[in-house]
């Protein structure tokens, strides 16, 4: 896994070019390898290696969402089921008179597809936990199965091809093609055996292929902090659309190949052993390679294939069996175990000779760059061009059942300067941040900015039309590392690569966070963190920047510098922070607004406000 | 409309959410008070009705074989709970794969033991009529059943010291823990007491449906979507998304078949999510 993360990491554009090479070649040399290997071994050998080569794709399918996009699916087999029937219906509707079967693959794709969007709509739009995920794809699954058991009846076809019940559907066509005018060929057992080779490769150097581009990088970050990829304004749920989508046609791909495999299709394809298998696959493998998918069906169907030959009943025992003992001792996988044994036997060598020099130095070394910088120069630029946008609320409330946290508050707030919002705990602050950058909807009232209304907007729409805010929990990517970090929140904005390479950089010299780039962005120190998801917040280049608690956790050398850069933020942007720190606040000397209680208190200079008795008695929970 | 005829509509109607109700709680206990999605749930049904055919085949009176054999699906829990979850708290993906490993597990082992094909036992009670229909009066039991299961579950939740602790190691288990409260053995009851439930429904349904091994699938489906349409506050949860699917799988069975009946459950629950991410219990304004 982290290796994968390392390796997506640094790739600038040539070695993305040359990691391509290798991954091509890579597949060039196994495919070669496979088909001599196919065209030595027995017809009949190699007609059964098809069956592994079309699994392999299969468990291809859930590498690319679950590995990827985090998004764990029991219903893979089931849209090869819905592949392979719909390969079925179409190949002996139509393959006498077209003399090909290749269409009918193609109907599979976009029929397997298009149920995985329908179904990925309801989940991904409806907002379910991933947990619900897994249930609902199952459910389906079992109705599905269901239904097309009980399908015996004649009623149940498709213009020649019944659904066959429990029988199942037979009499399936072979893979055979035909150019315009040309005779007719059916695929012979080693032809399938290695087109189906062939195509398993294509689409894992397909999958690496999409994981180095930005769709995949922000699969990854999705799975890794959903509320963060959302907030540097990426539409979350239209790529988990597209992720499961891609899937679900990979899948059904796959099982338009089985049914011209087998020639045969039938419900038990949708009942919970097929399901249970695709997941044990990549778990044996590993869920986040592509090599996985293939090394897992290897050692799993050869397992149950060597078992299976003393008593086939037994093969769903030894699949659970396999899954608890994987869940126990194995997490991860056989290849993420492997590997973390390679690098410890290799790091136990290496401590032999004497110790490198310690790359992480405590954080002194980081300052905010107090000269002018290139970031502040496109934060200038993205914010010149915009006409001035003062972020209001008008009225807003927010209740949380019983409890109102924010209470009927009309606030606005000029377009460009600081200005502090403070308050004692519970006085509604966090949440008004919520209600302005759109994690939380408002009970009533609205949100303005630049005259807009955008109280029914989403939160990554208001992120891209210029709402940054940095959570009181720092939010960033703790597992990937600090450059792709400040990569994701850069490509968010101009949807460009290459800006984003550079603008990474120029944020990395700015942060002062240069060798920490390759680090995982957890092993920051707590100010570092704070900075880097201001960083992340600024790469956006916002025009309201929302601060809660920026100094949370700073040495009071840190408190100072972060004070400079919130005052060099407010030149181009309006910035709004929520502070605890007095000392803080009276540094930047910036107009005050208090909350208590969910209300507006009072507004003022820090100066008019710190003589008002009634703010000390409202922090001191004096009445 | 006759009136008799509506009564037996509704009659159907209330026997249809009674089973929904039964198959749901045990799993709502589970996923509701430790967050374990249990993906053996529909064996443990299944595991309640092999244990009340058992019983029964060899003399024993059903009623008696009905209550050991939800006692017995609760001592199995315990066991498993013992050896397998109490491992796996927190780590959500993995409980769903072992306990999937559990039930593909369980359903080979009692197809191995008895075959896939078994005799059923009587329904213990006959039937009553209403003007031109006669009814079964066992659909009556598993109404008062589900009822006074359901109930009962509140009650020991609410009122006892267990189900006191329980819903505070539910709420904040390290809290719980810095309390004194031992919340390992709580999640060990918390288990059991959801695995009985689910041996007590299927020992119920022994009588009315095919005992097979695989008879879990049935179940496992309609009660997954039932206990996350409920929502968090599990027992009202459970008790609405029974009677709102239950309605509409009747209905589709009634109007075309079974399979579009249980299809049109999974079609109304799905639609309910996507509107209510959070199930009909869940706050609506949280986002």
């Amino acid at each position: 896994m982290m290796a994968q993360l390392a390796r997506l990491a640094g790739s600038g554009a040539s070695s993305a070019r040359s990691s391509l090479g290798t991954d091509l070649s890579v597949a060039g040399l196994a495919l070669v390898a496979v088909a001599i290997l196919g065209n030595t071994v027995e017809e009949f050998t190699a007609f059964e290696w098809s069956l592994w080569a079309i699994q392999a794709i299969l468990a291809l399918s859930l590498v690319l969402i679950w590995g990827y996009g985090g998004i764990f699916s029991f219903g893979q087999a089931a849209l090869y089921g819905i592949g392979g029937y719909t390969y079925g219906f179409w190949a002996i509707n139509f393959a006498d008179n077209t003399g090909e079967s290749l269409t009918a693959v193609v109907a599979a794709v976009v029929v397997g597809a298009a149920f995985a969007a329908l179904l990925g709509y309801f989940m991904f739009y409806g907002n379910v936990t991933n947990v619900y995920v897994a249930i609902i794809t199952l459910a389906t699954s079992l109705v599905l199965f269901a239904f097309v058991n009980s399908t015996s009846g004649s009623e149940y076809r498709i213009g020649d091809a019944p659904f066959g019940g429990y029988n199942g559907m037979t009499r399936i066509p072979r893979l055979t093609w035909r150019l315009p005018g040309g005779a007719s060929h059916e695929l012979t057992r080693v032809q399938f055996f290695v087109v189906c080779v062939a195509a398993g490769l294509l689409i894992a150097v397909g999958i690496r292929i999409l994981s180095r581009r930005p769709f995949g990088r922000i699969a990854v970050a999705m799975q890794h902090n959903e509320l963060r990829t959302e907030l540097s304004g990426y539409n979350v749920r239209a790529h988990k659309l597209a992720l499961f989508t891609i899937g679900g046609g990979i899948a059904a791909f796959a099982g338009a190949l089985f049914a011209a495999w087998g020639r045969f299709i039938s419900p038990p394809i949708f009942s919970l052993t097929p399901a249970a298998l695709v997941v044990i696959w990549i778990l044996v493998g590993s869920r986040s390679s592509v090599a996985g998918a293939f090394i897992g069906v290897l050692i799993v169907e050869g397992l149950s294939s060597w078992a299976g030959g003393a008593d086939g009943n037994n093969e769903p025992i030894v699949l659970g069996a396999i899954l608890i003992f994987i869940v126990l001792f194995l997490p991860g996988g056989v290849i993420a175990n492997a590997a973390r044994a390679w690098a410890l036997a290799s790091r136990q060598a290496a401590n032999r000779q004497p110790a490198p020099p310690n790359s992480q130095e405590p954080a002194q070394a980081s300052q905010i760059q107090p000269t002018a910088s290139p970031v502040l120069d496109w934060m200038a630029e993205a914010n010149g061009e915009r006409s001035n946008s003062p972020i209001a609320t008008r009225m807003v409330t927010k209740r949380f059942g019983g409890l109102t946290a924010v209470d009927n508050v009309t606030l606005e707030f000029p377009s460009t300067g600081v200005s502090c919002l403070i308050g004692p705990n519970g006085a509604g602050k966090s949440t008004l941040f919520g209600l302005l950058s759109g994690q939380y909807s408002v009970t009533d009232g609205q949100v303005l900015l630049d005259e807009q209304n955008l109280t029914k907007w989403p939160a990554f729409q208001r992120a891209r039309q210029g709402i940054g805010v940095k959570l009181q929990v720092a939010s960033i990517y703790k597992e990937l590392s600090v450059r792709e970090n400040l990569w994701l929140a850069c490509f968010a904005m101009p949807h460009n690569r290459e800006t984003a390479d550079v603008r990474t950089e120029q944020l990395l010299e700015w942060l002062r966070l240069g060798e920490h780039a390759r680090n995982p962005a957890g092993l920051l120190s707590h100010g570092q963190q704070q900075w880097l998801e201001i960083g992340m917040v600024v790469a956006t280049s916002p025009c309201v920047v929302l601060l809660d608690e920026p100094t949370a956790g700073m040495t009071r050398e840190e408190t100072r510098q972060t004070g400079e850069l919130v005052s060099q933020l407010g030149e181009w942007a309006s910035v709004i922070v929520v502070e605890h720190d007095m000392e803080f606040v009276r540094q930047l000397g910036a107009p005050v607004t208090v909350l208590h209680r969910g209300r507006l208190f009072t507004q003022g200079s820090f100066d008019e406000l710190s003589g008002d008795e009634r703010i000390l008695d409202i922090y001191l929970g004096r009445e | 409309m006759a009136l008799d005829r509506l009564f037996n509509l509704g009659f159907d109607l209330f026997s249809g959410i009674a089973i929904l109700l039964l198959v749901s709680i045990g799993l709502a206990v589970i996923f509701g008070m430790r967050g374990i999605i249990n993906l053996a749930h529909g064996e443990f049904i299944m595991l309640g009705a092999f244990a009340t055919l058992s019983g029964v085949r060899s003399g024993m009176n059903v009623w008696l074989a009905m209550l050991i054999a939800a006692a017995a699906v609760g001592v199995f829990g315990i066991v498993l709970e013992r050896l397998l979850i109490r491992r796996l708290y927190g780590r959500l993906f993995d409980t769903m794969l072992a306990t999937w490993g559990v039930s593909l597990i369980l359903v080979q082992a009692v197809d191995n033991h008895y075959g896939s094909v078994t005799e059923g036992i009587r329904v213990p009670v006959g039937s009553f009529t209403v003007g031109e229909f006669s009814m079964s009066a066992y659909n009556l039991i598993l109404m008062g059943a589900a009822a006074a299961l359901t109930t009962s579950t509140f009650i020991v939740m609410r009122k006892t010291k267990y189900g006191l602790l329980a819903r505070a190691a539910t709420q904040s288990p390290t809290m719980a823990q810095e309390l004194g409260v031992n919340t390992s053995l709580i999640n060990m009851w918390t288990f059991g007491l959801g695995s009985a439930l689910a041996g007590a429904a299927g020992a119920l349904l022994a009588p009315l449906v095919g005992v097979i091994p695989t008879m879990g699938h049935t179940y496992v489906a309609r009660s997954f979507m039932t206990v996350i349409v409920g929502g968090p506050s599990f027992i009202a949860g459970t008790v609405s998304a029974s009677g709102l699917l239950g309605l509409v799988e009747n209905v589709a069975t009634n109007r075309f078949t079974p399979v579009i009946g249980q299809a049109m459950l999974l079609i109304a629950a799905i639609v309910i999510l996507r509107f209510m991410p959070q199930g009909l219990t869940g706050r609506r304004d949280t986002r």
